[in-house]
């Protein structure tokens, strides 16, 4: 990339060529300059406006006992120490958002490549059933949260199923045990979005590997453990990240599956980080507290995606390092 | 690899398959058992969706006891009427909706095309360091800045309006900025050297030559940004109080958690909300996403097909 200062050879035809070692912009070049700053200008106001300004607010109201409307009280890291000594409810919170994230991460990723995988082979109608599996994941989360409740209703389709093996279904949104499942059962339904990913990467695999660990003898089984499994973990590496940063902020499924107040049980077992930091905000109006929480949340999230980078060398296999 | 060496030795070789048929590779073979699993993981997607449709066609009664099927029993298709009529604000949801991100999608694809362009072309002190920063951006959580921009909206007296919700979008959001650089930097700069010479100024350049050509990758962020606000929860649950001003996705979350104690809610109205919620994504999707492949910013590579 070149530097502002080094002049590129020839750039217009009117300009004269810029003289070796000339220290001050030429006028033209001060005139690009200033377009730019005002080109980027939106996105420099939102910055300063909207991210920059707020995550400063943010430390500060952490540190301070604050309801948004009585000016804030200076408490130090009080705020900080309550949530991780003094507040069951925070442990209970990250407990359940860690359970969630855990099973529903891989099993998410465990369906998407085992679907990716299926939907590779000569499949008559791949196109239908391709369309059918992506189809959940264009529904908005509010839409699929409000069919869920349905579908998990003690007389739901889900229960009608287990009804057919004689089992009696719980009633999985009211009985503490198992709403977590619940939660999963459904984010799995949406699986579909790594299939694509995953389908795609899985095209760009040179056939001549199969071919030739067909000559070898390989089973299908064999070809994909040792041929599309390692080309895929770019992605699938991809997919688990973004997978656990969008869990650990599960909030709207939360909030439209187990209403507060209607569901104690359900509602106990289901508290998650993103949902108890909104009520702590917008409900008791603990601001500070609230802002304690969301950058406990960000350090949270942050650890567990350094930790996944970490093991990186281990797995994830890039088709540059066997050059 | 030695695997690597083996096909090109038995090349040429009668135990190559005809031409025009492809390889029989044992990988890519379908069994029985793949359509077996094929059909029925499709039966599993596709039952909850046929149980919304059968639930937006059941009757009032049917409601108030609960018994719901699967498969439609009864079609009260004038369900779908009703919500626009008086019994619920439907309508007025889905114009909210509507008019939010319409505004969201037209506040993006204006502020975004303009920054990215300039961080892919014109040259000015600072400009990595700058651009460094919008990449560092899309990893903060929105957690964190969602207290202090409430109380900032607040303060504003913004709250109960639709603003908090359209105005932040119309200074572009880092992703978008890197999608536009992206596709910017891959087009040829004889472009823009060709209209300065014409003496075109920069804004010029932009409005003339830049922007028709960004169509693929302004008409990607549009859909983006659209399924974003049109699915968005906890923005519209922060801002907005006033049935007559929230959105569908607040809007049918709304119906069912103010219904009256001792009542169910009206079960199948709302799944007509959801459905109504869900169709416009689809059809969004199926109409747009030649345009999500064509935008193809994996920088040379073939990009997902």
């Amino acid at each position: 990339m070149a530097t502002p200062t080094v002049p590129k050879a020839a750039p217009t035809a009117a300009e004269k060529p810029p003289s070796p070692g000339k220290p001050k912009l030429s006028k033209r070049r001060r005139r690009e300059a200033l377009s730019f700053y005002l080109f980027i200008s939106p996105w420099m106001i939102g910055f300063l406006v909207f991210l920059l300004g707020p995550m400063i607010a943010s430390v500060y109201y952490s540190l301070t006992d604050w309801d948004s409307f009585n000016p804030p009280k200076w408490v130090g890291f009080q705020n900080y120490v309550t949530a991780l000594t003094d507040d069951p409810v925070f442990w209970k919170a990250l407990w359940n958002t860690f359970y969630y994230a855990a099973i529903s991460v891989p099993l998410g990723l465990v369906i998407g490549l085992w679907l990716a995988n299926l939907l590779n082979k000569q499949v008559r109608a791949r196109k239908l059933f391709r369309t059918l599996i992506y189809l959940p994941t264009l529904i908005p989360l509010v839409a699929t949260a409000m069919i869920f409740r349905m579908v998990l209703a003690p007389n739901g389709p889900i229960n009608d199923f287990l009804g057919l093996f004689g089992l009696s279904g719980p009633n999985w949104l009211f009985d503490g045990p198992w709403v977590k499942p619940a939660l999963i059962l459904m984010s799995a339904w949406g699986a579909g979005a790594a299939t694509v990913l995953l389908l795609a990467a899985m095209k760009g695999i040179p056939r001549e590997l199969y071919e030739a660990a067909e000559v070898d003898g390989a089973s299908a089984t064999r070809q994909f453990w040792s041929i599309t499994l390692p080309h895929l973990t770019p992605i699938i590496f991809f997919n688990l990240i973004m997978g656990l940063i969008n869990a650990f902020q599960i909030f709207s499924q939360v909030y439209i599956l187990i209403p507060k107040g209607k569901n104690p049980a359900g509602y106990d077992a289901a508290q998650t980080m993103v949902p108890l930091l909104f009520d702590q905000a917008f409900s008791y109006y603990r601001m500070g507290y609230a802002s304690a929480i969301s950058w406990l949340l960000f350090l949270v999230i942050m650890v567990f995606t350094v930790i996944a980078f970490r093991t990186t060398r281990r797995w994830v296999f890039y088709e540059t390092e066997v050059k | 690899m030695a695997t690597l060496a083996t096909p090109v030795r038995k090349r040429g070789h009668e135990e190559r398959p005809a031409k025009g048929r492809a390889p029989a590779v044992r990988a890519f073979r379908a069994t029985p058992f793949t359509y077996g699993t094929l059909l029925i993981v499709a039966a599993i997607l596709t039952t909850p969706l046929v149980f919304v449709g059968s639930i937006a066609l059941s009757g009032d009664a049917t409601v108030n006891n609960g018994a719901f099927t699967i498969i439609p029993r009864e079609f009260h298709w004038d369900n779908f009427a009703r919500v626009f009529g008086t019994e619920l604000p439907v309508g007025t949801f889905l114009l909210n909706s509507v008019l939010i991100s319409l505004f969201s999608v037209a506040g993006q694809v204006l502020s975004s095309g303009l920054v990215g362009y300039a961080f892919a072309r014109l040259r000015a002190p600072g400009k990595n360091t700058m651009f460094l920063i919008v990449i560092a951006t899309m990893m903060i959580p929105t957690q964190i800045t969602m207290i202090p921009q409430f109380i900032l909206f607040r303060d504003l007296g913004w709250v109960n309006t639709f603003l908090p919700l359209i105005v932040p979008n119309f200074f572009s959001n880092a992703f978008n900025v890197f999608l536009v650089r992206q596709f910017v930097s891959r087009l040829p700069s004889e472009l823009d050297e060709a209209a300065m010479m014409d003496g075109l100024g920069f804004f010029g350049i932009y409005r003339r030559i830049m922007f028709p050509m960004l169509r693929p990758v302004l008409i990607a962020i549009g859909i983006f940004t659209l399924t974003h606000t049109w699915g968005d929860f906890m923005g519209p649950l922060i801002y907005l109080n006033d049935e007559s001003k929230m959105p569908l996705a607040l809007g049918v979350q709304y119906i069912t958690a103010t219904s009256q104690a001792g009542q169910a809610p009206p079960w199948n109205l709302v799944m007509v909300g959801s459905i109504l919620l869900a169709l416009p994504m689809i059809l969004v999707y199926y109409l747009g996403q030649k345009y999500l492949y064509e935008m193809d910013i994996s920088g040379g590579s073939a990009g997902v097909k």
